[in-house]
């Protein structure tokens, strides 16, 4: 059988991240923070209750409570993850000796994002036995899950790749945290702020301006099983505007929109990255291309006025 | 094997490559030396291609720099002045990862790091952490890590900084080694003796220009003949003084501690005069010999000691 060989830089951050003892102490604390939210949710339905046992809405109601912390510490880790791959080669400095081996850009910045987000997904996936706490309540199809999980992925992967950005424009790794944190609160609270101004400027805009997709809330909420995505609409702060209903194609759904949007940020932030990490890649070329291309037409225009103060 | 033309490098308006012009013959180990800004690190990280010129072009083994990073880079081992290793990973593993980033075979990988880890003396700390190294080690390791492609040009920047006396000198061994083994390497150094015994060529920077470059002998030659006259007197260093300004055209008296070293680009006839003299004069001279300039009064020569 042939070996499945791994990218070298896949394979040592593979090695490098799951050899010390951090790694399950962080696995264990993230499940840690979603037993308790599980069992402190459960406690205060069951303190509430007139009843013993538990109504048909607590199985959503957990689910609903469980989906949005888990995207919030998605929200939270990824960006410690990723907004110091390059940063941090920079200052360990061991970056230049990456570059200098056969390893393309291209190659090093997605597989740096892709050693990141897979630790982000060993996260969520050990996170499932939570979610079949929710199946035993019932009152959540598996296809929701799917495309919840589908979310986190897309959410992750977008604050990862803004991650990787920042670490390849910012030397500090401080400052590249800093800067990716800042962005992920404007996509998580600042597009809110911007659509509840919208909503205040024009009362009768029926619809959720399209920078509200670009918030993973409003897809995780676009989710949720039957008459809770509306709710959660409603107390998102956007009262009783009809999801999709300016977009020009509103068959599609609010996560669909979000995907979108999300693959386009992605795309545009690791081209960017990669542009910005190759010393000497098609980009520079490109420039010197240019600078020569000036500095010829500089030559050609001096042997003009040579030939005009001296003619024949 | 390295041809470079009018090359440049600019950071916004401090240039720190200038115009420079160079040749390096295959199997020659090129000396680099400058003071601190100079350029040498600068020229380094372009022949690298880790850093694209402002202007000129340079070629390694027929392959344009600037056009074919992906080729240079399968063409060139670099050693940083300052580099950082990966602590978490052991010194095999660090060697296969780099050996792998190569697009090396696993097989192929296996056997390379064996003979290199043998070559650089680091075999029985083939299963020890990175993080565990002496610095010495460290350095060992990082040329073991350029080597690990088979480079035909190795890029050297200041291999022994910071190393005790003994690594330093391991160091130099293992240079010879390479040198031995027929690869072009080019090196920086500040550690100048060092380097007039190891390099075939040497070149001098300044201010990113190249202020010299040339075989030993050429260089020795270029610089004032390249010799210097050694006396030493027991006594009346002031009438020695007089009689060595009479014949040198010395503006000051050159004795200190009644020993004087002096440039000197006369022939032998004159070594005799003077010392004839300075007998017939009654002055006690103890010694009397000739010595050629070595690399760093040369340096002390050329360079005017300006960094920008």
């Amino acid at each position: 059988m042939k070996r499945l060989v791994l990218n070298p830089v896949l394979d040592k951050e593979f090695r490098s991240r799951m050899r010390t003892w951090k790694s399950p102490l962080l696995i264990s604390l993230y499940l840690g923070v979603l037993a308790l939210i599980t069992l402190g949710y459960y406690w205060t339905q069951q303190q509430s209750a007139f009843y013993a046992g538990f109504g048909p809405e607590v199985g959503p109601q957990i689910y609903v409570t469980l989906t949005i912390f888990q995207l919030m510490l998605v929200s939270f880790v990824t960006p410690a993850f990723t907004a110091g791959v390059i940063s941090g080669e920079r200052e360990r400095q061991t970056l230049d000796l990456l570059i200098c081996t056969r390893l393309s850009a291209t190659s090093i910045i997605l597989n740096k994002l892709l050693a990141s987000i897979a630790y982000i997904l060993l996260l969520i996936i050990s996170s499932l036995p939570f979610f079949s706490v929710v199946y035993f309540f019932g009152g959540v199809l598996l296809s929701e899950i799917g495309q919840v999980f589908l979310v986190y992925l897309m959410t992750s992967l977008t604050f990862g790749a803004i991650g990787v950005f920042c670490s390849t424009v910012f030397r500090k790794t401080q400052v590249s945290v800093v800067v990716t944190y800042v962005i992920v609160f404007f996509f998580l609270a600042g597009t809110v702020v911007i659509t509840a101004f919208l909503a205040s400027v024009s009362p009768n805009f029926s619809g959720l301006p399209l920078i509200a997709y670009l918030n993973p809330v409003v897809a995780l909420f676009s989710t949720f099983p039957g008459s809770f995505s509306q709710e959660m609409f409603m107390s998102f702060g956007v009262g009783g505007r009809v999801v999709g209903a300016n977009t020009p194609a509103s068959n599609l759904l609010p996560w669909q929109y979000n995907f979108i949007g999300d693959g386009i940020i992605i795309v545009l932030f690791l081209i960017l990255a990669i542009i910005l990490l190759d010393p000497v890649g098609r980009f520079s070329r490109l420039k010197q291309l240019f600078r020569r291309k000036r500095k010829v037409q500089v030559e050609i225009d001096d042997e003009e006025i040579k030939s005009e103060a001296h003619p024949g | 094997m390295l041809r470079i033309e009018n090359l440049s490098k600019k950071y916004g308006k401090l240039t720190a490559v200038d115009n420079l012009s160079l040749h390096v013959e295959s199997g020659s180990i090129f000396g680099l030396v400058g003071p601190n800004g100079a350029g040498k690190t600068s020229t380094m990280k372009i022949l690298a291609a880790l850093l694209a010129p402002t202007a000129g072009r340079a070629w390694i083994a027929g392959e344009e720099v600037s056009t074919n990073p992906a080729r240079i880079r399968q063409l060139v081992g670099y050693m940083p002045d300052f580099f950082g290793v990966y602590d978490d990973l052991k010194v095999e593993e660090y060697l296969d990862f780099y050996a792998a980033s190569y697009a090396m075979p696993v097989r192929e990988r296996r056997m390379i790091i064996g003979d290199l880890l043998e070559l650089v003396d680091l075999s029985h700390k083939r299963y020890a952490y990175v993080d565990s190294l002496s610095r010495g080690m460290k350095q060992r390791l990082c040329l073991a890590r350029s080597l690990v492609h088979d480079p035909s040009l190795l890029i050297l920047d200041e291999p022994a900084s910071g190393l005790d006396p003994r690594a330093r000198v391991e160091m130099r061994e293992l240079l010879k080694e390479l040198k031995s083994m027929g690869k072009t390497i080019i090196i920086s150094s500040h550690i100048l003796p060092e380097l007039s015994e190891l390099c075939t060529h040497i070149g001098i920077m300044e201010m990113g220009k190249l202020v010299i470059s040339g075989t030993n002998e050429e260089i020795v030659h270029h610089t004032r003949g390249g010799r210097t006259l050694q006396i030493r007197v027991i006594d009346r260093a002031e009438e020695a003084g007089l009689i060595l300004q009479d014949e040198l055209g010395l503006a000051e008296a050159p004795f200190f501690n009644n020993s004087a070293v002096l440039p000197f680009s006369g022939d032998d006839e004159d070594l005799n005069r003077i010392l004839t003299r300075m007998v017939a004069s009654g002055i006690p001279v103890a010694s009397f010999s000739e010595g050629s300039n070595n690399l760093e009064d040369i340096f002390m020569q050329v360079t005017k000691g300006a960094v920008q």
